[in-house]
């Protein structure tokens, strides 16, 4: 088997990597893919809490790196997803612990027994961005529809293209109603600043609060909007690649639509 | 300002000042001008070298030359600077003409 390396990143912290790595990891097992999704957070572990395996770990990626444990020991199965796995980060140690070398060493490895490896990237773009991008074949660019998560998306892209890797893009947490206001950046308006593919739209919802407090991962929640754009996604990395992206627009009413329609906006008067 | 006036201002700037706007076009400006911050040293290599070839042609007041780079919301610039002592009439030898 020779499977892909697929690096989920931002650039800034907080936009939703960590739940896009899981989410998209899970879709994709759940399509009947060997997957094994990697926390690149040394020191700051979460990937393990979102997907509900924290209190399974025994060993960790630096254990597997530095010798002290087979890979296959560190490797978490997911009792509720066939062929989904989880390597933790350690918690203890220090992100420049793993060298690059070690990361094309770990990933040679993956490719020959999983279909997908995720590899869920710190934010910044020190070491640990360096590892998480060191051995990627694709990249997945998660950006909010917000200033300064783009200004970092922006750069994280111009670095991820000059190792040729030409990465999509998710516009993750859009608030309908805010967009329609003419107060969030449409996602339009972030990939014509980014100029990269789309791969995916994920409205703002409540349910992805509700799957990290349970660990129950979301694309398991059939009524959830962003688990149907998880799902989505991982349709079109796994071989549907002109799979529709929907536009998240929000609900009209009858008078809002009457509005829209004689061009007058509704939003508050100044 | 009244609410005629409110609306009139809508219909006629049909959602240019949105927030969304204003976010866009600082952020296309954040972007051109991230992209173009260099390093110190940088402009200094740079100085040298422009200094090297400018002295083939001219003689100047090497510690008069003046390099930097002008951003404006339009367009920017690297701007130098040299005052010019005497121009150089016979055309030196490509690499021989430090002084």
């Amino acid at each position: 088997m020779d499977g892909k390396i697929v690096v989920v990143t931002s650039g800034k912290g907080g936009v939703g990597k960590t739940t896009v790595a899981a989410s998209v990891a899970a879709a994709l097992a759940l399509q009947g893919k060997r997957v094994a999704v990697v926390d690149m957070d040394i020191g700051l572990r979460n990937l393990d809490v979102i997907m509900g395996l924290e209190n399974r770990i025994v060993f960790n990626i630096v254990d597997v790196v530095q010798g002290r444990c087979k890979l296959k020991q560190a490797m978490i199965k997911d009792r509720r997803i066939n062929n989904l796995y989880l390597i933790p980060a350690s918690q203890s140690d220090e992100k420049n612990v793993i060298k690059p070398e070690n990361m094309q060493w770990l990933c040679k490895r993956l490719r020959k027994e999983f279909d997908f490896t995720i590899l869920d990237c710190p934010a910044g773009i020190e070491q640990g961005f360096k590892n998480a991008i060191e051995a990627a074949d694709e990249a997945i660019v998660v950006c909010m529809p917000e200033i300064s998560s783009v200004r970092d998306a922006d750069r994280v892209i111009g670095l991820l293209y000059s190792r040729s890797i030409e990465p999509k893009l998710i516009v993750n947490r859009i608030i309908p109603k805010m967009v329609e206001r003419g107060d969030m950046l449409s996602h339009q308006d972030v990939v014509d600043v980014l100029s990269i593919d789309l791969i995916g739209l994920v409205e703002t919802d409540e349910a992805v609060v509700v799957s990290s407090n349970t660990g129950l991962p979301i694309v398991m929640q059939k009524d959830s909007k962003a688990g149907k754009a998880f799902t989505e996604i991982a349709m079109r990395m796994n071989g549907h690649p002109d799979l529709p992206v929907e536009d998240p627009m929000a609900p009209k009413s009858f008078w809002k639509k009457i509005g829209s329609k004689i061009g007058r906006k509704n939003k508050v008067q100044s | 300002m009244t609410m005629f006036n409110a609306l009139l201002k809508k219909l006629m700037n049909r959602g240019n000042d949105d927030s969304k706007n204003v976010a866009k076009k600082r952020l296309k400006f954040a972007l051109v001008y991230d992209k173009l911050e260099i390093k110190e040293e940088m402009l200094e290599d740079l100085q040298k070298d422009l200094i090297e070839v400018i002295s083939r042609y001219f003689e100047i007041d090497r510690d008069q030359v003046m390099l930097d780079i002008e951003r404006s919301e339009e367009s920017s610039a690297l701007i130098m600077n040299t005052p010019i002592l005497a121009a150089r009439h016979k055309k030196p030898a490509h690499k021989s003409s430090r002084m």
